[in-house]
């Protein structure tokens, strides 16, 4: 249980979102994400042994449960409903994106570097921001609704591990007001990639451009 | 706590009335209502700040100051009469008849007392990270609202006003997490509180929250609709049934820069004004005019509001950016008060011909005089023409850029309100006169149909010529 441990885990996970952006099948990226997020609500969980901090753990409890299963059980509910088990992906092929994204994770080292200015480590820093950066690639592209959520919840699980690994103490109600502010947002984006596969008979919001200035 | 309970408890009944009686005949009026009575409910609460008192407390995190408080009166208001107008509308759209839509007015109603309460929440925030909880839920809940008629272009438009939105604000959540951070480099424990981040806003370090107030300016700006990130919000704004779209220019769009203005104090007190001031400056100038430049080819009568929409977000940035929040709020005022009645008149023509698009409304004058004459003046309104309130605050704003020796500002914000101005009149006029593509007009044009809109109008010729806007500035 050592703060290596914990850079560990931040690395891995930062893994996962790398061989999700090497990946346009759909339930591959969902386990992906799973996996990442119990290896995030892991490291909460080193951390709170580190710093002794009840409260973590109980904001690891809260992500095991709410983000790495609750959500990634309902994405692959949607994804068995609609039918739709892979991405077309836009212009870019699957492995030079997860190459892309590779740099990304060596450009975050550096740019951390370039920051570095808050007090945790600099390796979780990285590896958070290249989490982000991976998220935002993903959104870029891949055509279907349902990898933009995976997307934006891979850049939201950037954003936690930075604010898990670079300040400490963040107060309970704020963590537990982000995290149900994202399970709801996803809850309302599957309903609406619902509704777009009902209305349109296809899911590539890369389509959706009807509203437009003329 | 009692304080708390009493201003969350009647967008709470609204948002049960609407989701659960929508079977009631006349829950849409009694959901209005209590909208109504909310001001009443907030007056009483707020009352200390208007004599002499700094702050209403309600929770730990949860406190009023004057201008919270002004924005909060300032969006209920705005959803009231919103919902007030909502049942007229639904009412000539014919919603009683089918089960199917009745539902669907039920969701409306009950979203917009949930989105009530998002904003009436956000407006008292003195928590960082319950600001950031607030906007974004803001977003959610108001997703219904877009979503309302259910038809392709309203799913389109929801999807990219979601996902546009949380992808904008998940940035706004990173700089407040750097901002927590820069609170943590010279103690051991971090705060997200605004009072405390700005009585020791001196021992914050400086590269996080410079990093910390840029992100959050981007993802609260996203939301606000600052160019060139405002590409969900005039798909939203045209999709959205008419009452919705008011309250998502006229409420929402203020509180995402109440958001930016509330930050940007902090990196005031940190003593890095250049930063704080110049950036809302830039961007808010650059907004105005691009909107500006939008609003000249338009097709619909609802993009072209939202665009105007757009560049009062710029002259609201602008104010933001010299630093001076009464003109801030001063022009949110007048924004609020004529684009809300601009957004419900045009909804009422758009029911009534069954298009949107400009070159099919014609001939309004001979259809409706009275509906007709009420947009114009809407139109002169939104635009900051006199002898409107608008006019006083953009006055204000040209003066105070010109006392600070910001020529750049002055001479775009002079040419883009012209360009502004000459483009929304060259457009609604083109609505007014000419002959009428549809050969009768099939909606009541009862005095229903005008009230709120004409007392909105009424209320901004108010500020505009009696010496309200002066008071508005001196006490502040």
């Amino acid at each position: 249980m050592t703060a290596t441990m914990l850079d560990c885990c931040a690395i891995a996970a930062a893994l996962c979102a790398t061989f999700m952006a090497g990946s346009r099948h759909l339930k591959r990226n969902i386990l992906f994400y799973t996996l990442q997020t119990i290896l995030l609500a892991f490291a909460t969980a080193i951390r709170g042994s580190l710093q002794s901090e009840e409260q973590l753990y109980l904001i690891a409890i809260a992500i095991a449960l709410l983000k790495a299963i609750s959500i990634p059980l309902f994405l692959r509910w949607i994804v068995r409903k609609l039918c739709i088990y892979s991405d077309p992906g836009i212009m870019i092929a699957p492995p030079l994106v997860m190459h892309l994204s590779l740099i990304l994770f060596a450009c975050s080292y550096f740019e951390i570097a370039s920051i570095g200015h808050s007090k945790g480590s600099s390796m979780a820093a990285s590896a958070s921001a290249s989490l982000l950066l991976t998220g935002l690639l993903l959104m870029l592209t891949r055509r279907t609704a349902l990898s933009q959520i995976i997307g934006f919840l891979v850049i939201e699980n950037g954003i936690y591990l930075f604010a898990m690994t670079q300040t400490t103490g963040m107060p309970l109600i704020v963590e537990m007001g982000i995290l149900l502010d994202v399970l709801a947002g996803v809850m309302i984006a599957g309903l609406v990639a619902f509704r777009i596969q009902k209305s349109f008979e296809h899911i590539d919001v890369t389509q959706l451009a009807e509203l437009k200035d003329e | 706590m009692t304080n708390l309970i009493l201003i969350v408890a009647l967008p709470l009944l609204m948002a049960v009335l609407g989701f659960s009686a929508h079977k009631l005949p006349f829950f849409k009026q009694l959901i209005a209502f209590c909208a109504w009575y909310q001001i009443g409910i907030e007056l009483f609460l707020f009352r200390a700040l208007f004599t002499g008192k700094d702050s209403v407390h309600f929770v730990d995190g949860l406190v009023a100051d004057r201008t919270g408080a002004l924005f909060a009166l300032l969006a209920c208001f705005v959803v009231a009469s919103a919902l007030c107008h909502a049942c007229v509308f639904f009412k000539n759209e014919g919603v009683d008849r089918h089960k199917s839509s009745r539902r669907n007015v039920g969701i409306f109603f009950g979203s917009s007392g949930l989105f009530l309460l998002a904003m009436t929440l956000l407006c008292i925030c003195n928590n960082l990270g319950y600001l950031w909880i607030c906007i974004e839920a803001t977003t959610l809940v108001s997703a219904p609202l877009v979503f309302y008629s259910r038809d392709k272009h309203a799913l389109e438009a929801t999807w990219k006003y979601l996902i546009i939105c949380s992808v904008g604000i998940a940035f706004a959540l990173l700089g407040t997490i750097m901002i927590f951070a820069s609170s943590q480099q010279q103690t051991e424990d971090g705060t997200l509180h605004l009072t405390e981040l700005m009585a020791r806003a001196g021992t914050l370090d400086y590269p996080l929250l410079r990093m910390g107030f840029i992100l959050c300016f981007l993802g609260y700006g996203t939301k606000a609709g600052v160019f060139p990130i405002h590409s969900w919000l005039p798909d939203a704004h045209s999709e959205a049934p008419a009452p919705a779209s008011a309250m998502l220019s006229g409420a929402l769009l203020n509180c995402a820069l109440l958001a930016i203005w509330r930050i940007s104090q902090v990196v005031v007190a940190a003593g890095h004004p250049e930063l704080a001031l110049k950036l809302p400056l830039v961007f808010g100038t650059v907004t105005v005019a691009a909107a500006s430049l939008f609003l000249v080819k338009q097709s619909g009568i609802k993009r072209l509001w939202a665009y105007s929409s757009i560049e009062n977000v710029g002259l609201m940035l602008t104010a933001i950016g010299l630093g001076a929040a009464p003109l801030f709020f001063l022009q949110a005022l007048n924004h609020s008060l004529a684009k809300v009645a601009a957004f419900l008149l045009a909804g009422n023509f758009v029911q009534a011909c069954g298009s949107k698009k400009l070159s099919e409304l014609k001939g309004l004058l001979i259809l409706s005089p009275s509906w007709a004459i009420l947009l114009a003046l809407a139109a002169i309104a939104v635009t900051g023409a006199p002898p409107f309130g608008a006019f006083i605050s953009e006055l204000y704003m040209l003066t105070k850029s010109n006392e600070m020796d910001l020529c750049f500002v002055f001479v775009t914000l002079v040419v883009s309100l012209t360009i502004g101005f000459i483009a929304v009149c060259y457009h609604v006029s083109g609505c007014l006169w000419g002959k009428p593509a549809i050969a009768s007009i099939n909606a009541n044009t009862s005095w229903l149909s005008i009230l709120i809109p004409a007392t909105l109008i009424f209320l901004a010729l108010l500020l505009g010529v009696t010496p309200i806007s002066k008071y508005i500035i001196e006490v502040f």
